[in-house]
């Protein structure tokens, strides 16, 4: 692969590939590390692309693995990147209900972050991204089974804790 | 969309039986105003996901990136001249090592070139002759030490003294 196709296959990716880095690591610095990181290890391995399919889901899986390791050097050091706010970007609507609605979807981003590693990637990853069942086990390398499962468990836990939130206030 | 349709696609999406076009469809209705309020959480839950959509990098994000594969791809291009840095570095540290080398071994031949200039010269050409040296040296000081011994043996005579008073001084008091 030439610069050309790098820069034709890889960079259009580079804002999906950030995004899902910052899902799991939850600090946009980190996000854009392991993006640069992506990059270099794409362009060193760039020999074996011309066998790869589906190179948008082989750069989401080694986003994946590099964010995984990252994550697990947090824990080893016992430090961990300081979690950005959400910012709301919603210019259509009037501003009293622009405070409403960033209040619960503040409330989502904290229950997404709040759910288990294998959840949040997958809900990511379908809600978000709108990658299809095949393309989420390729990235995760996850069988079918393990994604519905995942994705299933992911939806019910926020839904659940949405309502309990508008039912409670908690 | 109807509130039956979007009813039953939502019950269809918390089950996860719903495709992506069917998951658009949620977000587009979801996305626009007149949302009913039993619905407002999921709506937030939609919005939420839509707005995730739209979180970038910056546009100049990539351009060190390709520019680092720029410079790799001309450094590529010139093998030699890498070639060339190594083996300069590599003659860098010979030339060093070197000169440390050749500075450590004047160092430690000093003492030598004195000795060749100084009075220390006291060394004989023939082994023999050294060898007979030597060992007259040894026995002058065999020689010192066997009369020394001999001055040390008449302290001897004080000791016996001693002991044969102690002996003497023993047998009166059991007297």
């Amino acid at each position: 692969m030439d610069l050309e196709a790098f820069q034709n296959r890889v960079l259009p990716v580079k804002n999906k590939l950030f995004r899902f880095a910052l899902r799991m690591l939850g600090s946009e610095d980190e996000a854009k590390d392991i993006v640069q990181e992506v990059f270099i290890r794409v362009w060193n391995g760039r020999e074996q692309l011309a066998e790869i399919q589906n190179v948008e889901a082989w750069c989401m899986r080694i986003t994946k693995n590099l964010s995984l390791d990252k994550l697990r050097s947090f824990q080893r050091k016992g430090t961990y990147p300081m979690a950005e706010g959400l910012e709301v970007h919603q210019a259509d609507v009037t501003p009293d209900v622009r405070i409403e609605l960033g209040e619960s979807m503040q409330n989502v981003s904290q229950l997404i972050a709040a759910l288990p590693e294998k959840q949040r990637q997958v809900i990511h990853l379908r809600d978000v991204e709108g990658y299809t069942y095949n393309e989420i086990c390729e990235i995760l390398e996850l069988d079918m089974n393990q994604v519905k499962v995942n994705l299933f468990r992911a939806r019910n836990t926020v839904r659940e804790k949405l309502m309990k939130i508008n039912a409670y206030g908690l | 969309m109807d509130f039956e349709k979007l009813n039953e696609l939502l019950k269809r999406y918390w089950e996860c039986q719903t495709n992506l076009e069917e998951e658009e469809q949620l977000r587009q209705y979801f996305g626009k105003g007149n949302i009913p309020e039993e619905l407002k959480t999921t709506a937030a839950l939609f919005r939420y996901f839509e707005q995730e959509k739209h979180k970038t990098v910056h546009a100049e994000f990539e351009k060190p990136v390709i520019q680092n594969k720029k410079t790799a791809n001309r450094t590529r291009k010139g093998v030699s001249h890498t070639l060339i840095t190594y083996s300069l570095r590599i003659a860098a540290g010979v030339a060093v090592l070197l000169a440390a080398i050749f500075l450590v071994r004047q160092e430690l031949r000093k003492p030598d070139a004195m000795a060749i200039s100084g009075e220390l010269v006291d060394t004989y050409d023939n082994p023999k002759e050294a060898f007979e040296e030597t060992k007259r040296a040894l026995e002058m000081i065999s020689k010192g030490f066997g009369r020394a011994e001999q001055q040390a043996k008449k302290i001897n005579a004080f000791n016996d003294a001693q002991e044969k008073i102690q002996s003497q001084l023993k047998k009166d008091s059991e007297l």
